[in-house]
């Protein structure tokens, strides 16, 4: 799915160019559940923007779906970024003057779908994140986890084949952060790829794969045998934390 | 992204912000309003300018001394009996009048008042087409017959007799009395307005009250495309009877009204393109608060090329917005261009003149505008790199 071969970025805007991302060689197959761990500064967020065809590396190679796309021009990298890759921000992105509905239609609207099969598939999509009851409301009348729920929606609409979510739960409380962390569990077992950035070994533990990064190198491929479960799923049912008996010593 | 949707979220966004958008668009109403009323009243000035000579006569022409070729006027330009012999001479001319004019104090029943005087032959009726209201013009028998008779204009007739019957009264002329014959309609004459109060004698007797010099003879063609000929004939005619080749020179009013049309016509250029400058320094404004909407919603931008827009899209969004909102000036700017000309129109008694030209111009101009003012706003949003964009709070 992804394989890159000693990716690297530096940035050369300031005085002195700075490396944000060397030698990364990394090959994520298809239906992994993979976070990437680091403290800031060490690289994660530039990898992100070269996953996700916001940016182009200055040296090495990126495949995505069989195709290298470092070697795209503008219109094909925002024809890729719309089919292949759906994004999930810490800061939501959503449009404020939109609806949630308009807002899952966005995606559609550049890749061509005709309007009444767009309202369909963002209704769909919707339901899916289990906000089919708020569908015509503005982001600034819906709670923080529903706004990143609604974004999930967008990311998701036109079937990429990788999810890539930056600090998705950056945000939210612990709860909502639960139920988005359980909606990407959902998603991947229905064969979605996820890469999820993150600082917090919690949200990363979620995940099957976890890479660590410092100082813009991966220095760490863990395995993750047993991952935590969010459950609940669309927090429909009872808060995770009362679920079952609290051990009273 | 179509088009059609394109329009529906430029829409949406001078929506949002409807104050601003209102007084973004402001300069290219104004501009638009100015352009369209001026080339209205410019029209219907021209129009009327037009109807008020046709009314004088389209087949009429005058010559007269050139003055500016050598010698000074002499007074012996014309005789007397230039007019019968061209008339005779030349068939295509149909009537011909020697004209001469003083200003003059003329006294009716006690009281004085200024007037022109005119001497013309009894021909001058018809070539000017005058308007009796009562009586008659002089004819060729009273000029024979060297009567004292005169004709005087409706309003020359009300100062000096009031509300006496003016006909069979006596005006007088330099202590000679004429017997008033005819009354003539005020202001046939062109744009009838600041026209002084008009005394009309038999040419003889002006020659022996002021002076025997003719200031110039206006004759009729027999039909519009003839006047050309008549004119270039009856000159030929007064060159050869007094010897004197080069010395005259003619006007018809046709060379008249298409003068007077290519004048009209400038001038309304000249404003137009006055009042354009607004159209201008409104597109202007147009771009000032397109680079402001660019910056502002840099985010936005960002977000949406990350999902997959691409520059092109972003591009065309804020160019259609920006053709959008001057259109919609462009839509307001016309309503109150078209409702100022109605209004010049009814204020100045003239008929509204708005032709579909002028809106479709005015429609394609402010669409220019959006695009020429458009397209670096635009330009500057399509250009942006998603990740600074994204960043941007």
């Amino acid at each position: 799915m992804i394989r890159t071969c000693g990716l690297g970025k530096i940035y050369s805007q300031g005085v002195h160019p700075v490396a944000a991302l060397t030698g990364v060689t990394l090959h994520i197959p298809p239906g992994q559940f993979v976070a990437v761990m680091g403290p800031s500064g060490s690289g994660k967020s530039t990898l992100m923007n070269l996953l996700g065809c916001l940016d182009t590396p200055t040296s090495g190679t990126y495949m995505l779906d069989g195709v290298d796309v470092t070697r795209l021009g503008d219109v094909e990298l925002a024809a890729v970024r719309n089919r292949k890759i759906g994004f999930v921000f810490q800061a939501f992105n959503l449009l404020p003057r939109m609806s949630a509905v308009r807002n899952v239609e966005l995606p559609m609207l550049y890749a061509g779908v005709p309007p009444r099969e767009r309202r369909e598939r963002a209704l769909k999509a919707l339901e899916m994140v289990g906000l089919a009851d708020r569908v015509h409301h503005r982001p600034s009348q819906l709670s923080g986890g529903q706004v990143q729920r609604v974004a999930i929606a967008r990311a998701m609409v036109n079937n990429p084949v990788i999810l890539l979510a930056d600090e998705p739960t950056g945000n939210l409380d612990t709860r909502s952060g639960r139920e988005v962390m359980a909606i990407f569990q959902e998603l991947n077992r229905k064969g979605t790829t996820v890469v999820l950035v993150t600082h917090e070994r919690d949200i990363a533990l979620h995940a099957s794969r976890i890479l660590h990064f410092i100082d813009g190198r991966l220095v760490g491929d863990e395995k993750n045998g047993n991952p935590v479960q969010a459950a609940g799923g669309t927090g429909t049912g009872p808060h995770p934390d009362c679920r079952g008996e609290v051990a009273v010593p | 992204m179509n088009l059609l949707e394109s329009v529906r979220l430029a829409l949406e966004g001078i929506a949002a912000n409807k104050l601003r958008s209102f007084l973004t668009t402001l300069g290219i109403v104004i501009g638009i309003a100015a352009v369209i009323a001026v080339v209205a009243v410019g029209q219907a000035g021209r129009a009327l300018l037009m109807s008020e000579m046709e009314k004088v006569g389209t087949n009429i022409f005058a010559v007269m001394a050139d003055w500016r070729k050598g010698d000074s006027v002499t007074g012996r330009e014309f005789s007397l009996e230039d007019a019968s012999i061209i008339k005779i001479r030349v068939p295509e001319v149909s009537h011909l009048s020697p004209v001469s004019s003083t200003m003059e104090n003329v006294r009716g029943t006690g009281k004085n008042r200024s007037a022109q005087v005119y001497g013309t032959s009894s021909d001058f009726a018809h070539i000017r087409k005058l308007d009796m209201k009562r009586g008659r013009y002089f004819s060729p028998e009273d000029e024979l017959g060297r009567r004292r008779v005169a004709v005087v204009d409706q309003e020359l007739a009300e100062d000096l007799f009031g509300r006496a019957d003016p006909l069979g009264q006596s005006v007088v002329v330099k202590n000679t009395p004429f017997v008033v014959v005819g009354i003539v309609a005020k202001g046939d004459s062109i744009f009838g307005i600041g026209e002084n109060p008009r005394i009309f004698i038999p040419i003889q007797a002006w020659q022996y009250l002021f002076s025997p010099y003719i200031s110039y003879i206006e004759g009729s063609a027999a039909g519009k495309d003839q006047v050309e000929a008549a004119l270039s004939q009856t000159i030929k005619v007064l060159e050869r009877r007094h010897q004197a080749p080069g010395r005259y020179q003619g006007v018809s009013m046709e060379q008249q009204m298409q003068a007077a049309n290519r004048i009209t016509g400038i001038m309304t250029l000249i404003i137009s393109a006055i009042a354009g400058i607004s159209l201008l320094v409104g597109g202007i404004g147009v771009m000032n608060i397109m680079l402001v909407s660019v910056t502002e919603r840099t985010r936005e931008i960002g977000i949406r090329m990350a999902l997959g827009a691409r520059r092109r899209d972003i591009l065309v969004q804020f160019l259609i917005e920006a053709v959008v909102l001057c259109l919609l000036g462009g839509v307001i700017g016309m309503s109150l261009g078209i409702g100022g000309a109605f209004l010049i129109a009814w204020l100045a008694k003239w008929p509204p003149l708005v032709s579909w030209w002028t809106v479709l111009v005015a429609f394609a101009f402010s669409a220019a505008i959006g695009v020429i003012f458009g397209i670096l706003p635009a330009n500057k949003a399509a250009r942006l790199d998603p990740i600074e964009a994204l960043r941007r709070e």
